[in-house]
């Protein structure tokens, strides 16, 4: 499978673990990554609320670039940032929606022999996983299996609302699908109520309080769910999640101390990569409850045990 | 649709494809000083027809004692918002075997609305919040005066827009699932803020920036909204009142200018300036920039508050000092550039508003519709010559 | 003990409407509503409001169509004030905020609508009841210092001073279950319909006739009670309905055969006759064996033929209820739908001014009968009389109210009223439950007082009617307790549909002829010799278990006299 890659600004900024395990995992996995060097920020759904227009031609730049990959044998659009797809998401419903609409911010990408032509397929590395992979095949790549690993799902808002424009439906529950990989992984799947909460980045510089509290809330009840980690995949949840979570800890006058995976780590934990090449050493909470260090063996005991 | 419970002149007949279901109602009798629990209720009805239509039948057949408030069973009073299997939404607008496709158990669970206090089984204390939300907009037109003679002569398009708005019924299900709401119980709120966009976005309403301004600088006002998309899936109305939010925060920066002490202006434009300098984010300069630029005292301030993360990200060579000093640009950052100054220099915002306009019809459904339509009419004028076709004329 | 100039029990469009005229007139207000105003059945009012707005429109033409559609029932110079004030309604409507819909110059835009000799009513999509709801509640908000609110308080009774007035009300705090006197110079009742007498019906499940039944037992007369309107367009499978706009936007109905069937009773107007005309042509299509679906109680309502962005714009509720209700994407396939039991023209018998018989007691809206649609209801006259008449009420009670003192009122009715309410709380389980003697009120009343009536039906209704009286006697409950007793308040709402029931298969058995609604198949014809008058319903006697009384009332004619009505 040859994907047009989206990395997203986070994963080559804050969290460059992420763009690195990406890099490691794809490979194992059978995906080859074009990474779209040229394209830019999706806007988070800031500029979209900035100008409807500038979101909408910026991401149908993006796209355009995208389907020139793929007009050389790429499969599909591929990104691994929740946001990004939320974002690019609204901007494709309204480009989509209208060819009269299309044309006009079109106009913008004309300059450069760019166009962006309805109907793209843009997929967040999850749903690839599932839709595309398979889960079957997935299980088949496992090396390590998550044994004993208890895994909290953390989705991140964009990328599982609206469910119209997010394409959830009977077919296709995307809303499951971090459940169905943590178990396909073969680790355990903790039920606890953030799921599918806000992880409060979008205003730590509005309302930091509010938002370190809510990020606070979730990683508390994943710890009270007896939680050893935090998968998600979405970059900016994960800044509030693991990058803040000593100042979160002091909002919430709690001690977390709960680990916060990438998608691709978990992946890769599970396809017997080091801990270290997966960049986990870069988190702010080290995930020593996830890993025992010294054996790099996941899920500790149980893998101990199992083995 | 075989199913009817009665016929027109009113026989009863026997109703075919019934099913039964388990309700799961959370109960609270404030009178019995004992805690909220939960009772089963078995009941049997046709898949097609609404929970609420089950919380009746157990009501009126086995205990009169449920507490809902409902009228309609339409989903236009507003009365039946509830919590269904862990969603907000109206119970007469769920229809039982949808409800039961998203049960863990194979029981459907009504609860009342969260962020609100219950009073009695599902019925909550509106008052208590969403009422109050409301009224804290000032909820009525405040229109120039004199008024005009006639009515005011106002865009087409703006009033199907306002509809949108306007066709909240006060239900609370976006306020019952909040996220913001759920930390900051002060947040005004999606429905509120919808409100607030039935008049920002009505052009007869002549105290815009006022409204404006006055949500932007309070803490718990415009920007405190996460984004987190709940109200837009709860909303049994199609309101979306996030959308409205977003709407109210571009009239707020772009059309008047109203830079907020909760930073949400700067914040934007930090992000708008970073893509149009770089091509994508530089986090690096987000702080700095949200809270007025590198030497604002306020941004000093933030940014030693957040020093130990940044410490941290340092230590863990998530951050190197070079990253965070030289974010790079992207190589094609004329082309982006360009696109903000097109952008910029329209002199009206271009936006494709999905509410008034509907989306693109595929052609083959159209032509298809079209031959309808036009049989249709085929066959009147052969039945009957001289009818009008309408049937609107006279 | 609160006391108010004026009082105003109900709070959909015409006890708001009456709030705000009123507090503008300088009265002390309280509204009172058993519901949160915004509830109120008004809300589901879709398709719009007539007023002769346009420059080529004649308010006089609007009343010539509304007395035609009354069938000649209607009071001409009540007709006259609805229609006359119309315009000015509308532009006040629209400068406190309603979002009426525009046309592409930016004026208030008009759609076409049954019985209206040409486009009149202006409309909201198809929210029009909902958006004006909303909007005068926007108001009642702004007269917060004005107007006391009294939401979810539900009246059980209405007091009548040493001289006759009425003084105010008895009513239940719904939240807490205290009793609570209301001292008030003026009452105005705006409680609605009583549509749950009938199953199915459109009207909501709070729609009891609370008004009408207090009224009636406090003394006042009821009138046209026989005319209740069924609806050519509820939907087959749950009875909701669909919006009259549907077919002002030029929907099509049609039987099994697919024949436009309204060519052979209204050649003309065809689908846009007024509703009693569709209703009869449809039920006897259905009656003769030309309905559609399993039980062919059915025909279709074709909306595919009126474009699809047109209906996405003005009709999205109904492709809402078509979608979530039925399943039906109405934009591609016609939907199934039947006459259903939507509104009661009659209701407590009033002046202009909104007065009942009874000093200082006022109704506005579907409770009151002004008499301004007689046999039969034009769509979109109902939301301009709850607007017209709810102000007048409003103004004229606040004036009255001006020039008096406050009445002192005893708390006799209170204590009645709380030993009434424990009683019932207290039944022993022996009897029937509230909920099944209002279900076989229901199928009762739309199997025998329907589309199409007769004397051996209507008298078998009043004879159940009659049973079912006794029965709610000794029905018993399930709570026992004080607050959000919900069930308490459902048999206090049976004892008011059964009043109401009783009215109105009365005057129906009584009037010997077909007007209106009101359809015999043994009296076919309209006879406006023996039968052009108002049928009234009164108490017989002072005392609670006394029979209703029949008398009559003239219908006011100013302009225009009798003719055939054909659409």
């Amino acid at each position: 499978m040859k994907v047009a890659y989206w990395p997203g600004c986070v994963s080559r900024g804050f969290t460059p673990e992420l763009h690195g395990a990406m890099a490691k995992v794809a490979p194992a996995l059978g995906i080859e990554l074009i990474e779209l060097n040229r394209a830019n920020c999706s806007g988070c759904g800031v500029i979209a609320e900035h100008s409807q227009e500038l979101a909408d031609s910026l991401n149908a730049r993006t796209f355009a670039l995208a389907q020139k990959e793929i007009e050389q044998g790429a499969d599909l659009m591929m990104n691994i940032c929740s946001t990004c797809q939320g974002a690019q998401s609204e901007c494709q419903e309204r480009l989509d929606a209208s060819a009269a609409y299309r044309a006009e911010v079109n106009k913008h990408l004309t300059p450069e022999g760019l166009e962006y032509a309805k109907g793209i397929v843009n997929k967040n590395f999850l749903w690839v996983l599932v839709e595309e992979l398979g889960l079957e095949e997935l299980g088949k790549l496992v090396k390590r299996p998550l044994t004993d690993l208890r895994v909290g799902p953390f989705y991140g808002c964009y990328i599982v609302r609206p469910t119209d424009r997010i394409g959830i439906d009977d077919e296709h529950p995307r809303d499951s699908y971090l459940e169905l990989v943590i178990e396909t992984l073969g680790g355990t799947v903790v039920d606890y109520a953030g799921a599918q909460k806000c992880c409060g980045f979008p205003i730590s510089l509005m309302q930091p309080d509010t938002s370190f509290k809510m990020a606070g809330r979730h990683l508390g009840d994943a710890k009270d769910a007896e939680a050893d980690c935090l998968v998600t995949p979405c970059p900016l949840c994960h800044l509030n999640l693991d990058m803040q979570q000593p100042v979160v800890s002091k909002a919430v006058g709690r001690d977390l101390q709960m680990p916060v995976l990438h998608l691709p780590q978990m992946v890769g934990l599970a396809l017997g990569m080091s801990p270290k090449e997966l960049g986990l050493s870069k988190h702010v909470v080290k995930p020593t409850s996830v890993i025992d260090w010294s054996t790099s063996v996941v899920g500790a005991v149980g893998a101990l045990s199992a083995a | 649709m075989s199913s009817t419970e009665t016929t027109n002149d009113g026989a009863s007949t026997k109703v075919e494809g019934l099913q039964e279901f388990t309700l799961r109602l959370r109960r609270y009798d404030p009178e019995s000083g004992k805690p909220a629990y939960y009772e089963e209720f078995t009941i049997e009805l046709e898949p097609h027809r609404s929970v609420l239509d089950g919380i009746l039948q157990a009501k009126n057949d086995e205990d009169g004692s449920i507490g809902i408030r409902c009228s309609c069973r339409a989903a236009i009073c507003g009365s039946c918002g509830t919590r269904i299997n862990d969603k907000p939404g109206l119970a007469c607008h769920t229809h039982l075997d949808e409800a039961l496709k998203r049960s863990k158990d194979g029981k459907i669970t009504v609860e009342p609305l969260g962020n609100m206090p219950v009073i009695k089984d599902l019925i909550v204390d509106m008052d208590a919040v969403h009422w109050k939300k409301q009224a804290r907009v000032t909820p009525w037109l405040l229109p120039s005066e004199p008024l005009p003679e006639r009515e005011h002569i106002v865009p087409r398009e703006a009033m199907v827009d306002v509809t949108q708005s306007m066709a909240c019924i006060q239900c609370g299900a976006c306020v019952s699932d909040c996220l913001s709401m759920e930390i900051d119980p002060l947040f005004v709120g999606p429905a509120a803020l919808a409100k607030t966009y039935r008049f920002v976005g009505d052009p007869r309403d002549a105290r815009h920036q006022q409204r404006l301004n006055d949500l932007a600088q309070d803490p718990h006002g415009l920007y405190a909204c996460t984004h987190c998309f709940n109200c837009i899936e709860a909303c049994p109305k199609g309101v979306a009142p996030m959308s409205q939010i977003m709407r109210l925060r571009r009239i707020a920066s772009q059309d008047h200018h109203i830079v907020d002490r909760n930073n949400g202006e700067r914040h934007e434009m930090a992000i708008v300036n970073s893509v149009k300098k770089y091509g994508t984010l530089n986090e690096a300069n987000m702080i700095p920039d949200s809270y007025g630029g590198k030497l604002h005292p306020a941004s000093a301030r933030a940014m030693l508050a957040s020093l130990p993360v940044i410490t941290k990200a340092l230590l863990r060579r998530k951050v190197t000092p070079k990253s965070a000093l030289f974010h790079p640009k992207s190589p094609d950052q004329a082309q982006i550039k360009r696109i903000y100054r097109e952008v910029g220099e329209r002199e009206q915002r271009l936006e494709h508003n999905l509410y008034i306009t509907q989306p693109d019809e595929d052609p083959a459904e159209i032509a298809a519709h079209e031959a309808h339509v036009a049989a249709a009419a085929a066959r009147e004028a052969a039945a009957k010559p001289g009818v009008d076709q309408t049937g609107a004329g006279a | 003990m609160p006391a108010h100039d004026v009082l105003i029990i109900g709070a959909g469009l015409a006890g708001q409407r009456a709030a705000l005229a009123a507090a503008d007139a300088g009265a002390s207000v309280a509204i009172l509503s058993k519901v949160h105003p915004v509830r109120s059945h008004s809300v589901a009012a879709a398709g719009g409001i007539n007023a002769a707005m346009n420059p080529a429109d004649d308010w006089r033409s609007h009343a010539f169509d509304t007395v035609k559609g009354s069938d000649y029932l209607g009071d001409q110079d009540a007709i006259e004030v609805m229609c006359s004030e119309a315009p000015n309604e509308i532009l006040h409507l629209e400068h406190i905020g309603v979002t009426f819909h525009r046309n592409e110059t930016g004026h208030l835009d008009l759609r076409a609508f049954g019985g209206a000799s040409m486009k009149r009513t202006a409309y909201v999509a198809d929210i029009t009841g909902q958006a004006i709801l909303h909007v005068l509640y926007e108001q009642l908000m702004k007269y917060s210092d004005r107007v006391d609110r009294y939401e979810e308080w539900f009246n059980t009774s209405l007091i009548r001073g040493d001289d006759g007035r009425c003084v105010g009300c008895v009513a239940r705090n719904i939240r807490t279950g205290e009793m609570q006197t209301f001292t008030a110079k003026t009452t105005i009742l705006a409680t609605g319909g009583v549509g749950q007498a009938f199953k199915p019906t459109t009207n909501g499940l709070i729609c009891t006739g609370d008004g009408m039944s207090l009224a009636y037992r406090a003394g006042a007369r009821l009138m046209d009670m026989e005319m209740i309107q069924y609806h050519p367009t509820t939907m087959t499978a749950n009875g909701f309905l669909i919006t009259e706009g549907a077919r002002g936007e030029g929907a099509h109905l049609r039987n099994a055969d697919g024949e436009r069937f309204m060519v052979h009773s209204a050649p003309n107007k065809m689908e846009l006759a007024s509703r009693d005309v569709v209703s009869r042509a449809e039920q006897k299509e259905i009656n003769e064996g030309r309905g559609t679906g399993p039980l062919k109680d059915s025909v279709l309502l074709d909306v595919t033929v009126v474009p699809k962005n047109r209906v996405l714009e003005a009709l999205r509720e109904i492709v809402n209820l078509g979608r979530d209700f039925a399943g039906i994407d109405i934009t591609k396939e016609p939907i199934p739908v039947r006459p259903g039991q939507h509104y009661t023209m009659g209701g407590v018998k009033t002046d202009s001014d909104g007065e009942s018989d009874i000093p200082g007691l006022y109704a506005a809206g579907e409770v009151a009968c002004v008499s301004v649609h007689g046999g039969n209801r034009l769509g979109a006259n109902s939301l301009l009389d709850t607007l017209i008449f709810g102000r007048r009420s409003g103004e004229h009670a606040a004036k009255v109210a001006a020039s008096m003192p406050m009445p002192t009122v005893s708390d006799a009715s209170l204590r009645d009223d709380e030993r009434e309410i424990k009683s019932i709380i207290d039944r022993p389980r022996t009897g029937r439950r509230v909920s099944e003697i209002k279900e076989e009120l229901g199928v009762s009343m739309n199997r025998y007082c329907a589309v199409f009536r007769d004397e051996e039906g209507m008298t078998k209704g009043h004879e159940i009617v009659k049973r079912l009286q006794e029965e709610a006697k000794t029905a018993y409950i399930d709570d026992q307790g004080t607050v959000f007793n919900q069930d308490v308040l459902g048999a206090l709402e049976l004892g008011f549909m059964l009043d109401c029931s009783e009215a109105i298969v009365k005057s129906a058995l009584e009037r010997k002829e077909s007007r209106g609604a009101h359809s015999r198949t043994d009296y076919t014809e309209r006879n406006d010799e023996d039968w052009l008058f108002h049928l009234t319903v009164e108490k017989d006697g002072a005392d609670a278990g006394a029979d209703a009384k029949l008398g009559q009332s003239p219908v006011t004619i100013t302009q225009w006299q009798p003719m055939e009505r054909t659409y």
